[in-house]
């Protein structure tokens, strides 16, 4: 009887796993918050600093405009992915053939290496060689730098953060639309309605979950975003493109200042996790729709 | 109508698509020619054929494949596994370390890099493909696609096997995993695939350029002087291929299957 309660217990299975997930997960975690206390350019010992690194971290004007420009991306992207992916969803919503074959399009671009996207989408806006440029000047407009003006470059990685997540996004709308039940629109005809009003007033509110699982898992991609902007600007001109994540990045790999760049990326990551946990309420609340 | 809107916008999204792969077949003096052709007036491979035979490509090829390959098994036994423990065992802290995994879902390399990169050194697995494969094998997402499948497999399977004299191991390779095969199918192929497609980890662990991933080559390419752009564009189509074969072949999975794993890590 005894022998049954072991077995039945199966903790070995989950100790692989758990031995992975501490290591570099929590261990990653942990380490993090110490090494904050520390200055430390990896060659050389150790050094406890306490505070100092927060500190300076506060005083460092070029951190919190990383900060500021990772919000000011998330919140450019997050509402076009919205709108482009909720569009797609309802086009394509069909189980027909020719809908099938045309969410493949969509959701491919999410597919595709991070470091490929980029580098084709900055062979496209190159400003002498860039097809953008030449169906722009070809219609008699100026040649545009996009990556080169600080305030265009950030509308044109964003540009490229829709195009790699919409697709992804598209698929949720899809499984969120087809759950609706045909009669909600039915019963909609028989009053009148118009296309438009069945959309504002029975599709949306139903879609209520899904709005807001697309929305958080956005926000979380966009924010954490480095390849893209590392691939296409390395944060320029300037800082006008540098990320938290990058700015975090160029602390400790050019700089070697790991222990200012730990204490850097334990803010990043609250923040991180304030989204994440909005996202577990969200999921608490009701069912995810496919997400997560 | 609709259907016009949806060609128009597919068209639209696939521009950078059809832009690089008609600049990479063009040749190193028409790729600069100002104002652009858009389609190759001559087709032409120099591109491939320079940085097939220039940049070492076979080599990065064989190396982001073992560690695509490798990670894949690994991720696959490890995720399998703790799922199956999570979802279908009885112990102490279950729900405690069930709840561990699915905090960790929003921790990417991207955020915790810098730790990460302390411990795979103090490893010793700095610029060692090792380095690329170790710190990768678990994914909470991977975990997370896991449990819920396994939650899914009725317990009379695993109580009748029990009454019928099968012992705790038999259980799991005779009945979990082949009712885990869709599983095992969609961890593989997204764990292939993030692997193949990852940047950040390279980035932190590789130095030499012997070791150097795809992605991570591609990169580099990038920031060399000189190098001409039918080179790194005819690069980054031979990046692609790999994933969209891939993606061709399994996009059911992809697109609905089981969709945590969906997210990128």
């Amino acid at each position: 009887m005894i022998k049954r309660g072991i077995v039945e217990s199966r903790f070995v299975f989950v100790i692989p796993g758990f031995v992975f997930h501490f290591l570099f997960y929590l261990l990653p975690i942990i380490l993090m918050i110490i090494l904050g206390f520390f200055s430390w350019d990896i060659l050389s010992p150790m050094k406890f600093v306490g505070l100092k690194n927060f500190s300076d971290l506060m005083k460092d004007k070029w951190f919190w405009n990383s900060v500021v420009v990772s919000f000011k991306y998330t919140f450019l992207a997050v509402p076009i992915i919205f709108v482009i992916s909720l569009l797609l969803g309802v086009l394509l919503q069909e189980e027909d053939t020719f809908s099938k074959v045309m969410r493949v399009f969509f959701y491919w671009p999410y597919m595709i290496p991070m470091v490929a996207a980029g580098t084709m989408w900055k062979w496209l806006f190159s400003r002498n060689f860039g097809l953008v440029n030449h169906i722009l000047t070809r219609m008699g407009f100026q040649p545009v730098s996009w990556l080169d003006d600080p305030t265009l470059a950030l509308f044109t990685v964003v540009m490229v953060q829709v195009w790699v997540l919409a697709g992804f996004m598209m698929m949720l709308f899809i499984v969120g639309l087809q759950a609706i039940s045909e009669e909600f629109y039915e019963a909609a005809s028989i009053d009148g309605a118009t296309n438009f009003q069945k959309f504002w007033y029975i599709t949306l509110p139903l879609l209520r979950n899904t709005n807001i699982s697309v929305i958080t898992l956005s926000i979380a991609n966009c924010f954490r975003n480095f390849t893209i902007v590392y691939i296409m600007t390395t944060g320029g001109p300037g800082y006008a493109t540098t990320v938290a994540p990058l700015y975090v990045y160029q602390k400790a790999f050019t700089d070697f200042r790991i222990g200012y760049a730990s204490a850097g990326s334990l803010v990043v990551l609250l923040i991180t996790f304030v989204i994440a946990f909005a996202v577990r309420r969200v999921q608490e609340g009701g069912e995810m729709e496919g997400a997560v | 109508m609709k259907k016009v809107i949806i060609i128009v916008l597919a068209v639209l999204f696939m521009i950078p698509v059809f832009w690089t792969i008609t600049s990479s077949l063009k040749s190193m003096n028409e790729i600069y020619k100002y104002p652009p052709s858009i389609f190759p007036e001559k087709v032409s491979l120099e591109g491939y054929i320079n940085v097939i035979e220039q940049s070492d490509f076979p080599r990065y090829l064989a190396n982001t494949l073992f560690v695509a390959i490798i990670s894949t098994i690994i991720t696959v036994f490890l995720c399998v596994s703790l799922g199956y423990g999570l979802a279908k065992g009885i112990f102490k802290y279950k729900g405690f370390l069930t709840e561990v995994v699915i905090v960790t879902l929003f921790v990417t390399a991207q955020v915790i890099m810098v730790p990460l990169f302390v411990i795979i050194r103090q490893l010793g697995l700095m610029d060692s493909l090792w380095g690329l494969i170790i710190p990768a094998v678990f994914t909470p997402t991977g975990a997370f696609t896991a449990i819920q499948y396994m939650k899914g497999i009725p317990n009379e399977f695993l109580e009748s096997a029990k009454v019928d004299g099968a012992g705790e191991w038999q259980i799991f390779s005779r009945i979990v995993l082949p009712l885990s095969k869709p599983l095992i199918a969609s961890l593989s192929i997204f764990s292939f695939t993030w692997r193949w497609n990852d940047f950040v980890l390279p980035l932190i662990v590789i130095n030499s350029g012997k070791k150097f991933t795809i992605q991570l080559a591609l990169a580099t390419l990038q920031g060399q002087y000189g190098i001409p752009w039918n080179e790194i564009l005819a690069f980054s189509v031979m990046a692609i291929i790999p994933t969209l074969v891939i993606f061709l072949l399994f996009q059911n999975l992809f697109m609905k299957g089981i969709s945590a794993g969906g997210l990128k890590y």
